[in-house]
Parts: C-alpha cells; structure tokens; sequence
C-alpha cells in the first residue's frame, strides 16, 4: 500500500488539533442555544478519538463547528481552535476551502441523503482530486477507481459510472469514506457513520475506517450516541452532555474506571451478551437540558440518580481523576462514599430508574 | 434493542438547535392589502351616496366646454378626464364595484365545482378520478383566455338563438366563464388535499366504524379543505380580476358601467398625449391583484402551503 | 416506459375532446334561423355559395363526422376557409404564426435567463439585503398582469426614451436582426417580468432546501468552491418545480401574448384570434385553437421527457417498468 496518498506528515510539534474553551452558540428567537459551551481537549496524529453523547449534547455540532461548516449567519463561535498550530478557529469559508477535504473530511450519517443523487458516483470521487490536487480526468478517475477498491466495493470499475441510487446503503457510505479518504486527509470526521446502516454492515464500515486510518496515519473523530461503536475503535473516548464536555477518559479506563453517573448510565443502557434474555435495560429518564437557559449546577443534575443539594447549585470543574489523562465533571463521582450510599438506599427498594425521576 | 433506540425513547425531543432566526414577519403587507381592497369596495358600494364620487355620466367642463381629455390629474378632477370628459377616477370606482363582484361571484362558482370535482376524485379514486382529471386536464389544455373569450362571445350568440338563455346579460357571462376557468385549480388543490387527508387516522377511524361516504366527506374532510380552498380563493381573486381586466381590454367586457380593462383600451391611442387616462386604471387594477396577492401570501405561509400546490 | 405512453395517451384524449368540444361549441345554433352555411356567410351570399360550402364541409351532417373531416383537413394542411376573409385558412394564417412563436419562445427563454440567477443569487444569500429586494420585486412583478405592464413600459422605453419604434414592424430575424430586436423587445419584456417573477419564486423556494441537504454540506466539505457546489451541485437537484411550471405557464404565456400583441398591435395569431371570435369566423377559431392546445400538449410532454434527461432515477425507473 505504499502508492497510497498519504496524510501530510509535517514535522510539528505538539498535537495535530488542539481545542481550548470552544464554543459555538446559535441566535434564535428563543434566545442564545448554548450547543457547545466551553469544550477543551487535544488529539494526536494518526489517533481515534470518540466523542459520545445523546442527540442535543453538542457532539454533531462541535464537529461541524471544527471543520467551520456551519452557516455563518446567526452562528457566533469562541476559543480557540488549533489544527497544526494553527488557529483555523477565525477563518472564514473561504479560507477554510483549502483545508475542507484536503486536510480535513468527513462522513455524514445517512448515505441515502449525503450524496449527489443526480452525479455519477466515479464524478463525485474525482471532484476533490481535480480540485486540491490538480489531477487530470483520466489521472482523477484512475484514482477513483483505486479509492472504490481500498473501501472493499467489487466491480470498482463499473460503480464509477454509477448514481448513488443504484447502490446499497453500506456502499454508499462506502463511497462517502472514498470521498473522505480521496486527497489523503490528516484527520477525518465521522458523525454517527453508521447509524443508518443494518447492524451486519455497521462492523464492516468501522473497521474499515479503523484499517484506513492506520494505513494512512491519518486521524480519526468518531462522533455517535452509541458507546458500543466507539469501545473498540478508538483510542480515547469524550463523553458530552449539554454541551459540555463531561468526562474524557483512554478508552479502556473510561470502561473499568468511568466516574460520571451519566457515562455509567449510557453503559448500562447497552445490552449485554451475558445478561438472561428478556432483561430490562435501563433508560435515563428526562430529557436533554434545554440549551437556552442550562440549569445552574451540573446539567446532568435533573436526571441524575445520585443527585444532591450540591450538584444542583454549582457547576462541577472539570477534575483530574487518579489515572493519568482520565478527566471529569462530577461532584460525588461513582464510587465516593455518596455515590455507594445513594446506591445502597436504591438497591432496598428496586425500582427502574425513570420511575426515581 | 440497541441503544439507539433507548436513546430514543429516552430523549423525545431532540434539542436539535435551529440555526435560523424565525422572526414574525410584520403584517404591513397584509394590512395594506386588507386597506385597499376595503376602501375600494367602501367607495364602489357606497358610489351613489358619497360625495366625492361624481355620478357615472357627468361631464366636466372647462371654461364651459367638454372636451378630449380636456383636464389631467389635479385638485378638480384627482385623476383628470377621458376622452369623453368623464371624470377617471369616478369611472374607476364604477368599474371596481363590477369587477369585485364578477370576481368574487365566479370564485364561489369555482370553489363549489372544482372542490366538488376534486373532492370526488381524491375520495373516489379510480375511474371517477379518471374521469376527474381528463376533465381538469382539458380545461387547462385551452389556454385559458381563449376559453374565455369562446365562451363569452359564444354565450352571447345563442342567447339571440334560444330563448331560454335570455337571462343572460354580460355580467353574468364573464361570471360564469371566469367561474369555469377557476373550476382547474380548484379541483386539483381539493384533489391533493383529499387524497392526503383519506389515509389520515381519524378519517380511517370514522370509516372503519361504518360512516357512510357522504358523511365522512362532510364531517372529516370538507372542515380540513377550509384552509387551503381560503388560500387558493384568495389568490385566484387576483388572477380572475386580471383575467376579467383582459377580457374588458380584448372588447368582451361589461359596456355599462366599464370595466379598468376596456378603459386601458380605451386610452391606448391617446397614450402620449393624456398618460392619465390609462395609468390610473392600470393603478386600480394592479393594486387590487397585489392586494389579493398579500392576503393569499399570508394565508399560504399561515396555513403552510407551498406556492407550487397552487 | 409505461408512465410515459400513459402520459401520452392522456396528452392525446385531451386533444381530441377539446378541439372536438370547440367545434361543437362553435357551430351549435349555426342551423337557426335555417341553413348553416347561410349563417355563416351572411345574408348576401348566393344559393351557389351556400351549397358549395356546405358540400365542403358537411354542414348537414352531425358533428361527429363534421369533426372527423375537420381532423382530416387538418392532417394535410387543409386548415379550412375563412368566410370572413374569403382565404383559405392555411393561407391566412401562415404569416400570423411566426411572430407569436417568436414572442412566446423569447419570452420564455429570457425569462429562465433571468429568473436562475436571480433564484440561486437570493437562495445563497437567503435573508439577506439582496435576497429581501429580490423577494420584494419578483412579488410586484406576479402582481402585474400584462395589461398593466404593457402600458407602462410603453410610457417609459417607446414614449419617453424613444429607444425603439412607436409602431409594430414586423420583421425577421434572418431579414434584419437589429430592427428585429427592436420591434420584439417591448412586447417580450412585458411578457417575460411576470414569467421571470414567477419562476424566481419558485426556484428559490426549492434552492433554499436543496441547500440544506446533506450533500451540498458534503460537496462543501470536500472543498468544492460555492459557484460550484451552486451551479453543478445545488441547481440541477432544484428544477423540477421550475420545470413543471415551464409547462403550466404555457397556458398563461398566450394569454398574456393575446393581450401583448393587441396593446402592441402585433399582427400575430392573438390578433388574429380575437378578431376571428368576434367575427365567428369558425374555422380560423377552430385552427387556431387546435395550434394552440397542440403546444400545450406537446411542451408538457416535452416537460415530462426532461425529468428523465436530468434525474437517473426517472429514467431507470422508466427503463425498468
């Protein structure tokens, strides 16, 4: 694989994108919806990371607002975003041109709506080839074609002139990763890539996403709700919650060492193959915090179990936890002595966590 | 069950931000709409009584003479004289009150026949809806000025030849041509409404409890065709009062009192020499589409239906 | 395929029963007082004449087969006779045609030349100062029947700037391109404002939600420059309303050309039209009608064959029923 285009692989130093207090607000008639509130954290070159949150928690948003794809009207971004060194934060689209597929890609969640339905799919390949690296028509096409066999489609050949609408879902979503993956991109998006897709596909697409990326050393953000998608596919995993970041944590001490009760409650609501069939899961009652006015303590406070007179009154700070690069947001994290108390009084009367709230 | 789907249970609204202010629009159009059409109906109602308004054949004289657009717009006469020396804004207000009424009475014709059309066709489906749109189809296969100046100058004809359409006079021709033009349009709003509305739970639910055709029609769909027959009767006000204005400018208008489009005929010759005699009715005619258009605009965004429905 | 033949036969259906409904329509009451063919030359004509005319055309028979002759003339050119001009209908009509098709062809095509800019222009900068003067314009301009703008651009570019000439030449293209020009702007201008108004309304409302899929957000993020991700990504998902509206307008088009050439006094098949209703001339009433409803049949079935051209999805669809 070595006449693969490869991610750029500049000597820098420090991390390939360094994010500082984002955030990313939208005026409405409502008033300011507070998406992203003040998100900090680093990823290395050729990493994957996860960032994990129910529908509202910012997760799609804060991946968009990096990339700079959001409409700029009635968009008001601040902090910092660094992309090697870089402050990309500021620029505008136009500036932003250079490094949208080039530098930076991404993969959208539904490949029915997410390609061209009226442009043949070898075109939309070739699209970015032309643009960033200057290839010819037949040098472009030629690279589709290999693009189309790298992402495992059979008949790369005949699927160039194809339209999306002649193709399967997982090969759709296959050609969007040929798109994203065409000029060689440092880190690359995916926002919930296989949400849409049927469950035996969803393995498929992830590991080759996983494979792509350390053929290419390239970087990877996983974005999805859904905590068994990241567990084996990444290296580090963010947890949000209203916009916030809430724990952040390598991927195998977020697993065994988590401290939220919200990523605690994001797992248990995971079917377990060991469970007896027919056991209930357990939901997180309520909803998302409203992002025009966040309750005033911790967002979780309102559906959180352990909740206490604290929790509801001050923000918890963002907390080193005792294993190195392990942090979180929690006042009685799981496991202190409230938590097990809080914990030992519902374990007397068994009742499903929705009816507590 | 994945965790999507708890997920999903679990947040129902998804606080999915909506990037776009939604103001409320200011209604000034709509009020402006509303304003002109009810003083214009106020002054052509009220013509005879009110005093501003000089009756339909007085002559105005000046230095004691009648003459060829012997006054042009001023303090006297607001919107000068025509060629007979007849007062233009008077005139105006004496066409407006035909014109509404031509337009108002052929869309209720429209709205009955076409909703009954529609309404049969999207309920019925089948062989009734075949034969529905070859019906619309032909209608709207005739450009529609041309239908209208066949059946109007038609219906004049035979009315020399049967008695029994003696009744006629040339109001009610263009009514009930402009009716039958609306017949189209009106038909294939109620149609799409209908369709839509049929596979609705409540209408399934009231037809599989047993309620006969006639009253679901009645009791489930008719109520929910209101909104957009409204809009569509709104906005088919102005294209009628247009149509009306091309059949008055074309010669086949009501001869007395007449009508803004025989008065735009009238002064096309003398354009450049009294611009008044033509501008004016073209004013009067082009504020009272644009007002239908307002209200028809507003009621679409407030009901939500798409222009191209329409 | 199947869609298709089906679109036509209905395309077909209709054109037989509205021109039939027209010849009907035309001659109910010709045989009152007495004798159609006398109704219709007038009271002057000699027995010869009215024998000959109605051998001609059957006027005895019943309308079946009044129609079924017509159908046949039609097929061969052989448009019938004009009582009023003592013409042939074929010759009578022959000079009339060109200008209305020159009318409705520019009219139509300068609209579209106006309207899909303007439509992406406003779609881009959705709510912008631009896109709110546009919305504010093509809104008037809807509101303006022909019979009103007519006047008014006469005032302003005949009367006022004298940029082109008080009366209606007719002249063609391939005879003088320039005073052609001249002689057709006014007319068409008059004609294609509401047209373009009307398009622009409709394109933006369907470019605004294209814009908002999800593959122009990708074409975005492959790093596509605007002007293309508008023009060769946004436009061509955004026609199909403009398209079908192509069609339905044709209807209003010759309304509007009926009323253009009359202010304009044109010598064209409006004028003609009108003058032959009001004089019953039928067989010029039933030409001319028979041409038009042709057109309106013909561009929608030109309209339908576009999706397929433009939208893969359609034409497979197509191929596989």
């Amino acid at each position: 694989m070595s006449d693969l285009i490869q991610a750029s692989s500049r000597d820098i130093d420090g991390p390939l994108l360094e994010l500082t207090d984002v955030r990313t607000h939208f005026r409405t008639a409502r008033g300011m919806v507070r998406a992203v509130d003040g998100v900090s954290f680093t990823l290395e070159r050729g990493r994957a990371l996860g960032i994990v949150g129910e529908s509202g928690s910012g997760k799609t948003i804060l991946s968009r607002s990096i990339m700079g794809l959001l409409p700029p009207r009635n968009t008001v971004r601040g902090g910092s975003i660094k992309f090697e060194g870089r402050e990309i934060g500021n620029l505008n689209r136009k500036q932003m041109r250079s490094v949208w597929g080039k530098e930076m890609a991404m993969i959208f969640q539904d490949p029915m709506t997410s390609l061209n339905p009226l442009m043949k799919v070898g075109k939309q390949i070739a699209e970015p080839l032309k643009i960033h690296l200057g290839m010819d028509h037949a040098t472009a096409r030629a690279t589709a074609e290999k693009l189309l066999q790298d992402v495992r489609i059979p008949e790369a050949h005949r699927r160039l002139d194809q339209y999306p609408h002649e193709l399967s879902g997982g090969m759709r979503q296959r050609v969007m990763i040929a798109i994203a993956l065409a000029c060689g991109p440092t880190v690359l998006f995916a926002d919930e890539p296989t949400t849409a897709l049927d469950v035996t596909v969803q393995a498929q697409i992830l590991d080759l996403l996983n494979e792509q990326r350390k053929d290419r050393n390239m970087s990877l953000v996983l974005v999805t709700h859904d905590l068994g998608v990241v567990a084996g596919h990444t290296d580090e995993i963010a947890v949000m919650y209203g916009g916030r970041l809430v724990e952040r944590a390598p991927t195998k001490v977020l697993f065994s060492k988590m401290k939220m009760p919200y990523t605690e409650a994001l797992l248990e609501s995971i079917p377990k193959i060991e469970d007896p069939s027919h056991t209930r899961l357990m939901t997180i009652g309520g909803r998302p915090p409203d992002l025009v006015n966040p309750p005033p303590g911790c967002r979780f406070a309102p559906r959180c179990m352990y909740v206490q007179d604290k929790c509801k009154a001050e923000e918890p700070p963002l907390e080193q936890a005792e294993t190195p690069g392990h942090y979180f947001r929690c006042w009685y994290p799981v496991g202190s002595p409230v938590y097990l108390q809080v914990k030992e009084r519902l374990a007397d009367k068994p009742v499903s966590v929705g009816e507590v709230l | 069950m994945t965790l999507t789907d708890v997920l999903e249970l679990a947040t129902p609204a998804p606080a999915t931000p909506e990037p776009r202010r939604r103001r409320r629009r200011p209604k000034i159009g709509l009020w402006l709409g509303v304003g002109w059409l009810a003083a214009v109906a106020f002054c052509a109602i009220f013509a005879n009584q009110l005093s501003f308004i000089r009756a339909y054949d007085t002559k105005i004289k000046v230095k004691g003479r009648t003459g060829r657009y012997n006054i042009g717009p001023g303090w006297r006469t607001w919107m000068g004289t025509d060629a007979s020396s007849h007062d233009v804004f008077a005139r105006c207000i004496y066409g407006a009150k035909v014109t509404l009424t031509i337009g108002v009475l052929s869309t209720i014709i429209g709205l009955f026949l076409g909703g009954l059309l529609g309404v049969m066709s999207g309920y019925f489906r089948g062989w009734v809806d075949r034969i529905g749109s070859i019906i619309v189809d032909s209608l709207l296969a005739l450009p529609p000025l041309l239908l209208a100046l066949l059946l109007v100058y038609r219906m004049d004809d035979l009315k020399g030849i049967y008695t029994w359409l003696g009744w006629l006079n040339r109001e009610w021709e263009i009514t009930l041509t402009l009716g039958i033009l609306a017949i189209a349009p009106f038909a294939r709003i109620a149609r799409a409404q209908t369709i839509a509305l049929r596979d609705r739970e409540f209408v399934l639910a009231a037809r599989s409890l047993g309620a006969k055709s006639g009253r679901v029609i009645a009791r489930e769909i008719l109520p929910n065709l209101i909104p957009a027959m409204l809009t569509v009767a709104v906005t088919g006000l102005g294209i009628l009062v247009a149509a009306e204005g091309a059949l008055a400018f074309l010669g086949l208008g009501v001869q007395r009192p007449l009508t803004w489009g025989k008065m735009i005929a009238d002064g096309q010759n003398d354009l450049a020499r009294a611009w008044w005699a033509t501008i004016f009715p073209c004013l009067f005619l082009f504020f009272t589409v644009i007002s239908f258009n307002l209200i028809g605009d507003r009621l679409a965004r407030r009901f939500d239906i798409r222009e191209a429905a329409i | 395929m199947r869609y298709f033949l089906q679109r036509l036969l209905q395309f077909v259906i209709v054109f037989f029963l509205v021109t039939f409904g027209v010849l009907v329509f035309m001659r109910i009451g010709l045989n009152k007082p007495g004798d159609p063919a006398r109704t219709m030359l007038g009271g002057t004509a000699s027995q010869a004449q009215i024998d000959a005319v109605t051998k001609r055309f059957h006027l005895h028979a019943n309308y079946l087969a009044q129609y079924w002759f017509w159908l046949k003339g039609m097929f061969t050119l052989d448009f019938g006779y004009s009582q009023v001009h003592s013409l042939n209908v074929t010759t009578y009509l022959k000079p009339k045609i060109l200008p209305t098709v020159f009318l409705g062809i520019y009219a139509t095509i300068l609209a579209l030349v106006i309207a899909i800019p303007v439509a992406v222009y406003q779609a881009y900068r959705r709510d912008g100062v631009g896109d709110k003067v546009g919305s504010f314009m093509s809104f008037a301009f809807v509101s303006i029947p022909a019979l009103v703008l007519s006047p008014l651009l006469k005032i302003v570019f005949i009367n006022h700037l004298q940029w082109f000439p008080r009366l209606f030449t007719k002249v063609y293209p391939w005879d003088n391109p320039i005073e052609h020009f001249k002689n057709f702007f006014v007319p068409t201008l008059a004609l294609t404002l509401p047209l373009a108004a009307i398009y622009v309304r409709l394109l933006r409302a369907d470019m605004v939600q294209t814009l908002q899929a999800d593959f122009v957000t990708l074409a975005s993020a492959k790093g596509v420059s605007p002007t293309r991700v508008l023009w060769g990504h946004a436009l061509r998902n955004s026609l199909f309303t403009l398209l079908t509206n192509v069609g339905i307008q044709v209807g209003g088009l010759v309304g509007g050309a009926l009323v253009v050439e009359k202010y304009f006094a044109m010598p064209a098949m409006g004028d003609t039209l009108v003058r032959a209703i009001l004089s019953s001339d039928i067989f010029v009433v039933q030409s001319v009608s028979a041409l038009l409803v042709a057109t309106v049949v013909i561009v929608n079935l030109l309209v339908d064959m576009s999706y397929a051209v433009i939208d893969p999805r359609i034409r497979h669809a197509r191929a596989l029923s």
